[in-house]
């Protein structure tokens, strides 16, 4: 079990850029879309057996012709002397029916995905993933930025519409960031590579639909591209944004009256100016989490 | 990581060619279970490997059915006199790849197995008194022409759907194919009434097919009159409860019952099986 590289392109000081699907799949469909726009080229994978589950299965007259795993792939591009290196993984290699990874096949996954890297003198990587937030769908989602080393911290704060931990109301610095997105980043900063997680953010009560979110997608495009220093097309994100857009508001108008008052509420947060007595109250904000616990439970209940 | 092999042998067996069947503990009507305790009871199986689970099963308690603890198993059993191997098992959890690659490890080191046959039962909507037909999905056309001249529907066609994952039957049936070991999947249909009891026809189904492609000499007559037992209680069933009949008699007219039907007409069954325990 391992890597197979189908070629070896040769890539002068090259960028990993890694994702895997998570909450409304922002950072995979943001490193897969700029993975499509620079029209990056396939060179080798990870071999799935170990890690996953075959997806599909297809049998032809009574003979089990074909069984698909989950892919994780490799593509690079050359651009003037920076080139990349896209890790796309279809699935996080799960134990036990959990959503995330995590134990022992995620560590061996992040360190096959780092070996790549390695080979290709690779210093620098970035992950991306979703952020769950107290903000309103309308909004446009910041992008919160983890890295893995202090050095790294000015040049996140040069990234437009993106933040620190500790600029996060009620944060103070900390948090998580669960699955191979965040794992990602701490396995590479125990093999010394620099590395930087954007997550984007997808409104609280839109987490656990089964719905992709590519408004956030499109802010950790937007602050990538720039960090990467390249220019990409946002077309096709906004297209998608749209289409899931007019699914959000179905499902938004469906939610109670009594709710769905106090969501709007957050159509009016300021982040900008966090010190100043926002229009919305500490109290209020954990009203607002109940009742959509409270509402999603009870959508479950009834099946 | 862990290289240690979970594979326990205790006693190596005297096998020449041998052919290897695979039967699910927790499958519908029972159906892995019985088949294998069957060919088990009637060929005197020895048990002389097994499978260690904790890398394949949750271990975080003990489950218990029917009263009892229940601990996740897995087990070979050699019966020399047919150059057969039983393995029966627990579906794994976790870790699919390495517990079906140390399926085939056993079956190719210790058993030289030449052909693989998985047990499998599907889920139908039909009713008991409709005639079974087994069907197969082979990993060779070599097997599939084998095959052929038992009975045994080898010509479907299936992908899988949204939302649905292979069964660890093709997962098995793949990775065999990949060590050269020509292998079957077995399936047989279970009425979705007896799903959660057992189904005597259908396990009497697939020995005869396993009787006669391995030669195995085994006299049904044990299983003849089990099968009668339950037909007739399920005749009573009918008999006592109209709405069980009717219920039936329209699967017998392959007219569909609406889901709250189905889940009436399995309520009813295994109360009324159930009393005559």
């Amino acid at each position: 079990m391992g890597i197979r590289l189908y070629q070896e392109p040769q890539l002068e000081n090259p960028i990993l850029v890694a994702s895997w699907p998570g909450i409304g799949n922002i950072g995979i469909i943001a490193v897969d879309t700029l993975r499509e726009i620079l029209e990056a080229e396939e060179f080798g994978e990870i071999e799935p057996w170990e890690f996953f589950y075959p997806k599909r299965v297809l049998i032809r007259k009574g003979v089990l012709e074909y069984l698909e795993f989950p892919g994780s792939k490799f593509y690079f591009k050359r651009i003037r002397g920076r080139d990349m290196i896209f890790f796309i993984g279809e699935e996080q290699p799960t134990e036990g029916g959990r959503m995330y990874a995590e134990g022992r096949d995620a560590y061996r996954m992040a360190g096959l995905v780092l070996d790549v890297a390695e080979r290709f003198k690779c210093r620098r990587v970035y992950t991306s993933g979703a952020a769950v937030a107290l903000i309103h769908h309308t909004a446009r989602p910041r992008v919160w930025a983890v890295p893995n080393a202090g050095n790294l911290i000015s040049e996140i704060k040069a990234y437009q519409n993106a933040v620190l931990m500790s600029d996060i109301e009620g944060r103070g610095g900390h948090g998580n960031i669960t699955g191979l997105n965040g794992l990602l980043l701490g396995v590479a900063k125990r093999r010394g590579f620099e590395a930087i997680c954007l997550m984007g953010e997808i409104p609280v009560y839109l987490q656990g639909l089964p719905l992709s979110y590519p408004k956030a997608s499109k802010s950790v495009l937007e602050v990538l591209s720039h960090s990467l220093g390249i220019e990409v097309s946002l077309d096709k994100l906004d297209e998608l944004d749209q289409k899931v857009e007019r699914t959000i508001e179905e499902f938004y108008q469906q939610i109670p009256l009594e709710i769905r008052g106090q969501l709007d509420k957050l159509k009016h947060v300021a982040y900008a100016q966090p010190v100043e007595p926002g229009p919305i109250t500490e109290e209020e904000e954990r009203k607002i989490v109940e009742d959509v616990e409270k509402f999603f439970k009870k959508r479950g209940e009834g099946g | 990581m862990n290289q240690r092999s979970p594979i326990a042998v205790y006693q190596e067996p005297q096998l020449g060619r041998s052919s290897l069947v695979l039967g699910w503990s927790e499958d519908a009507g029972d159906l892995g279970r019985k088949v294998t305790d069957y060919l088990n009871l009637k060929l005197k199986g020895q048990e002389f490997a097994g499978i260690e689970p904790e890398d394949f099963f949750p271990m975080s308690g003990v489950a218990i059915k029917d009263n009892i603890a229940r601990f996740p198993e897995s087990k070979f059993y050699a019966c020399p006199e047919r150059e057969l191997v039983i393995f029966q098992t627990d579906s794994p959890l976790a870790e699919w790849y390495k517990f079906l690659n140390s399926v085939l490890d056993v079956a190719e080191r210790h058993c030289r197995v030449r052909e693989l046959y998985v047990l499998g039962a599907m889920i139908t909507f039909s009713a008991h008194t409709t005639p079974r037909q087994l069907l197969g999905v082979v990993n060779s056309t070599g097997m599939k022409e084998i095959l052929s001249q038992y009975d045994l529907n080898r010509d479907m066609d299936y992908q899988t759907q949204p939302g649905e994952r292979p069964t660890l039957n093709s997962f098995l049936l793949w990775l065999a194919r990949e060590r050269n070991i020509p292998g079957v999947s077995v399936w047989v249909p279970i009425p979705f009434y007896l799903a959660a009891m057992e189904d005597v026809q259908a396990q009497k189904k697939v020995l005869s097919f396993l009787n006669e492609r391995l030669d195995l000499k085994i006299d049904f007559g044990d299983l003849d009159q089990e099968i009668r037992r339950q037909n007739e209680q399920l005749a009573l069933a009918r008999s006592r409860s109209p709405q069980i009949d009717d219920y039936i008699n329209r699967l017998e007219s392959n007219i569909m019952l609406s889901q709250e039907e189905n889940g009436e007409l399995i309520k009813k069954i295994e109360e009324f099986l159930g009393e005559g325990d």
